[in-house]
């Protein structure tokens, strides 16, 4: 049994339709009925839709247009830069399209442990510079070099690859293909195939098929092959006709193939009909050249590997996977089964995103597009709106709260005692400057199979607006100076006098009389707030017999669902710029911001 | 950083008996290491005792071969967990051999071969026979009587697997390099334990 | 606590605002550059002494500009954790390199650092073990346990862990708050002032 820290999690209302405690209603609900006091909407966080709304504060962001808030899963993303994240250099997007997402220039990861590979020379006699870094150009022998593990000591060598120089590795590591043999590019695989020195006669005998067969067990080769093939055979027969050559070079997705292929159909004439005949008579390849291979049944040289390897020598489906696709090595579509032929992984790239709100389409976070800095051009997140929420457990008996462990909850992270109550202190702080009025709703017992009993003993109060620390410091007796101090002086302890008369704070500062009351505040500071929560957990006992499922995961987790409802001033007319002078400086505006959180508490004991 | 201080030092706890110790001339040995115990220590070649470096000889003797190096807050010698008390509980390294910082290496007939690494805060159990040229990845955990075969890399949560850079002779010929740039920055000071 | 006279102060306090405990052990101090209200806890271990040894200066002793560990400013070492720089063989013969910390950097318990150069909020857990010649950039944060390997590059608003170490997650744009070290470092020291709830 984890002990848990004290969490909270807010919901996003892009969600708010499908966690309303409803199962899956097909009619559409009113969009914002989110009512607190009405059980049947409470949130329930133990939905199972519900784990993917809820956040913590720190991964939400707040679209100041729409005034609400936005989470990950709503926002939309665009990419400002994308960069390898081990060499740091920014890519540009052009050169995504041409060479994929993966970096291209000497950046590779151990294919057994993910770690950084480094460029290290092979020798066969001992030479100091061998431990020296890749960016070490002083390394007198230039011997062959391999890539080497920094973690689990791997080296390229044991996929049989070595390289001729420390830099461009990916050009290099291109042209290669385990055990040392070469591998055609692209460019090579055409000029072989238009040198008429290679091209076998498609009625060779057996032995000038069997060699050619066997030469050709690339995958890469024979996929090239049978394209050119199957693209020949749809220009061949028609390439009396005028415009179907065309298909072979353009392929068949090209708007002119399109077209030129509709007018087979449309033409209506016997010229045509011939040529829509014709199209159906293709044939399959002959031989290798074609792209024909015949399946190699015979694995006795994998078995033999596998017996003298073990178990150890094959590699994982994870290090399988890692491996970047259509390598053309084994016919396995271009899998190996066995560590010697994992090859080392280039880098997949990383990105820099900008984030959209997708109601009104501004930008609610933007970083800078150098990869370098760490600003952020523009970055509105919840933190900076919506005020943060900070769980204490509270003990009640001697001393101030948290330092002696008496009570039952004391320590934070202990276990609570089913049926007995516990106090929580909760905190809120207010970001913004303005003063709010904070509201909250918890239902009386908590959703779920074991439904404590909740109560907030205030659920009503203001919290002061985040003024700065100075303004505060110069109110402050004896600090500051001046005929301005004091009489701001006086005016601080003029309010604290009313709010004590107000009877509004529970805990009496001076006489450290550590009561509860209801709908008193614990505790308040410049721009915080804090509250008590009492809970009395539920009892864990199943009565075994009903038909009762044991205690299932997180079964014993106390977890709160809580309505907050903010309300605050601000200046009207925020948007335009330029706004009537006179009776529009003064209007205030009432804005209101509410949504549902998870005060995640801690673990009952069973 | 005030350079009225050369170093803050705290004074090392001296408790426990001083072993008899057996040091080769040319051996590098920092002032705050700590060696502690009854039975003999022997440190042979050009070895380097970083400060702070604890080697424990209480339960058997501790035999560090040539031209190894020990780093700071290591312990040679260690005894973790209720393995009771062991008679004959000796720790042997090898010639080359690294131990990393923070790095145990438990008492009980332990022997860790020619050349291994043994990384940051990695343990070897009582007992266990670590082969030649092994490398142990940080954290990683020799369970006690393990034997781990030569040029074996232990990383990853207890993953092996074998080492086939045939680096062998290169790492020994940086280990003596090491050893010679740490000879003159670390000042030894053999003759306090003699 | 102890309702005895408070012990003689445990932290050095210095006039930049450094506080060093005095059990801590700081090896060849003319050598570690501290930034200012930086905070090193008791047991923990800063190697000065393994300096670059430049081969062209023909005298010995302390030349100019040869730092082993230069820390920035807001910095927190905690408990046993232990500082090194880096080391390896460059033409021929063996160096340290210096190793450079940004500001706002928590080192945890028991964690050992021989990276060559850490960015600024960076959040290191408890017994890390970070490889020589690692680049950590800014705001990333290390969990517990996570073994870095030697070259490893972690680019900014990482999260990483396990051995070795791996990409998990992305530090939000809410969270760069969290790697402020202001309010820690008030709450050490001969006078400290208890924390924030």
């Amino acid at each position: 049994m984890a002990a848990l820290t004290p969490y909270t999690y807010i919901q996003c209302p892009c969600s708010d339709l499908s966690t309303l405690g409803r199962t899956s209603d097909p009619k559409s609900p009113r969009a914002d009925e989110a009512d607190d006091d009405d059980d049947d909407r409470t949130f329930d966080p133990r939905a199972p839709r519900s784990n993917y709304s809820l956040y913590p504060l720190e991964y939400l962001l707040y679209c100041e247009d729409c005034h609400q808030i936005r989470c990950p899963r709503c926002v939309s993303d665009e990419i400002v830069t994308y960069y390898c994240p081990n060499c740091l250099f920014e890519v540009p997007s052009s050169n995504l399209k041409s060479e994929g997402n993966r970096c291209t220039r000497s950046c590779f990861q151990c294919p057994i442990c993910i770690g950084p590979l480094a460029v290290t020379s092979v020798e066969t006699k001992p030479d100091p510079s061998l431990l020296a870094a890749p960016d070490n150009t002083a390394a007198p022998h230039s011997g062959p070099y391999a890539l080497t593990c920094s973690y689990c000591s791997w080296t390229s060598t044991e996929a049989g690859i070595k390289f001729d120089k420390p830099n461009g590795i990916h050009a290099q590591l291109a042209k290669l293909r385990n055990g040392g043999l070469t591998r055609l590019t692209a460019k090579e695989r055409k000029e072989r195939r238009k040198d008429p020195s290679h091209r076998f006669a498609p009625a060779a005998e057996r032995d000038h098929e069997r060699s050619a067969l066997d030469d050709k067990l690339n995958l890469e080769t024979q996929f090239a092959n049978l394209k050119s093939f199957y693209q020949s055979q749809l220009a061949d027969p028609n390439a009396s006709d005028s415009g179907l050559a065309a298909l072979s070079d353009l392929g068949f997705s090209s708007p002119t193939s399109l077209s030129r292929i509709m007018s087979i159909y449309t033409g209506g004439s016997l010229h045509d009909k011939k040529a829509k005949l014709r199209v159906g008579a293709m044939r399959e390849a002959l031989d290798t050249d074609e792209g024909l291979q015949l399946a190699d049944l015979d694995e006795s040289a994998a078995i033999a590997q596998l017996q003298c390897e073990g178990y150890d020598g094959t590699a994982s489906t994870s290090q399988l996977s890692d491996q970047p696709p259509n390598l053309g090595e084994a016919h396995l579509h271009g899998r190996g089964r066995f560590i010697s032929d994992l090859r080392p992984i280039p880098y997949l790239l990383r990105t820099k995103r900008s984030k959209r709100c997708p109601v009104c389409r501004h930008i609610i976070s933007k970083p800078e597009a150098k990869v370098q800095t760490t600003r952020f051009r523009i970055r509105l997140v919840a933190g900076s709106y919506i005020p943060s929420m900070a769980i204490r457990p509270l003990s009640l008996s001697g001393g101030s709260s948290g330092t002696s462990a008496s009570g039952s909850a004391g320590i934070p992270g202990a276990l609570l005692d089913p049926l007995r109550p516990a106090h929580y202190l909760l905190t809120f702080t207010n970001p913004i400057f303005e003063s709010i009025k904070v509201t909250l709703g918890a239902p009386a017992k908590t959703p779920g199979r074991f439904a404590s009993k909740v109560t907030v003993l205030c659920p009503e109060f203001d919290i002061d607006a985040n003024t700065d620390v100075w303004d505060e410091a110069l109110k402050d007796p004896g600090g500051g100076g001046g005929g301005g101090g004091e009489l701001r002086d006086r005016e601080r302890e003029r309010e604290r006098e009313r709010r004590r008369r107000k009877g509004e704070e529970g805990r009496n500062m001076s006489s450290n009389n550590n009561q509860l009351e209801v709908g008193k505040i614990w505790e308040r500071g410049r721009n915080w707030v804090s509250i008590v929560v009492e809970v009395v957990p539920a009892s864990l006992r199943l009565d075994h017999g009903a038909g009762e499922q044991p205690l299932r995961e997180d079964d014993d987790v106390l977890e709160i669902p809580m309505f907050v409802r903010i309300e605050w001033e601000a200046e009207a007319g925020g948007d335009e710029v330029g706004a009537v002078i006179g009776r529009d400086r003064e209007a205030r505006e009432r804005r209101e911001l509410a949504y549902w959180c998870v005060l995640g508490l801690g673990r009952i004991r069973v | 950083m005030s350079s009225k201080r050369h170093s803050i030092l705290p004074p090392v706890s001296s408790s426990g008996p001083k072993p008899p110790v057996h040091f080769s001339s040319s051996i590098t040995i920092a002032d705050s290491a700590i060696l502690t115990g009854t039975h003999p220590i022997a440190i042979h070649g050009e070895s380097v005792v970083h400060p702070r470096a604890k080697l424990d000889s209480l339960a058997g003797r501790i035999t560090v071969g040539r031209r190894c190096v020990v780093h700071e807050r290591s312990t040679l010698g260690a005894v973790f967990g209720a393995s009771g008390r062991i008679t004959e509980a000796a720790v042997t390294l090898g010639d080359y051999v690294t131990v990393e910082v923070g790095a145990a290496i438990e008492a009980g007939e332990t022997v860790v071969g020619e050349g291994t690494v043994v990384g940051v805060g990695a343990r070897v159990g009582a007992g266990a026979v670590v082969g030649k040229y092994c490398t142990l990845t940080p954290h990683s955990e020799i369970a006690a009587g393990e034997v781990i075969p030569d040029f074996t890399v232990v990383y990853s949560n207890g993953m092996r697997r074998p080492d086939k850079r045939g680096v062998a002779e290169l790492r020994n010929k940086g280990m003596a390099r090491q050893i010679d740039v740490l000879r003159r920055m670390i000042p030894s000071n053999p003759t306090k334990f003699a | 606590m102890s309702s005895r006279r408070p012990p003689r102060g445990e932290y050095i306090e210095t006039d930049t605002g450094n506080k060093v405990a005095r059990k801590a052990t700081l090896v060849g101090t003319q050598n570690i550059m501290l930034g200012g209200k930086t905070v090193i806890q008791p047991e923990v271990m800063i190697r000065g002494d393994l300096v670059r040894t430049i081969q062209a200066s023909s005298q010995s002793g302390a030349t100019p500009n040869s730092t082993a560990v230069a820390i920035g400013r807001y910095c927190f070492l905690s408990r046993g954790c232990c500082l090194r720089p880096p080391g390896r063989l460059y033409k021929g013969a063996f160096t340290y390199m210096p190793l450079r910390m940004g500001d706002h950097v928590f080192v945890g318990p028991a964690s050992v650092v021989q990276a060559a150069s850490i960015g600024s909020h960076v959040h290191i857990g408890a017994k890390v073990a970070i490889g020589e010649f690692a680049i950590i950039k800014d705001y990333v944060r290390i969990l517990d346990g996570t073994v870095v390997p030697p070259n490893t590059v972690i680019p900014s608003f990482s999260i990483v862990a396990g051995q070795p170490a791996r990409l998990i997650g992305e530090v939000p744009e809410g969270g760069h708050e969290a790697f402020e070290l202001r309010d820690l470092y008030k709450t050490v020291g001969n006078n400290p002032q208890p924390a924030p709830s």
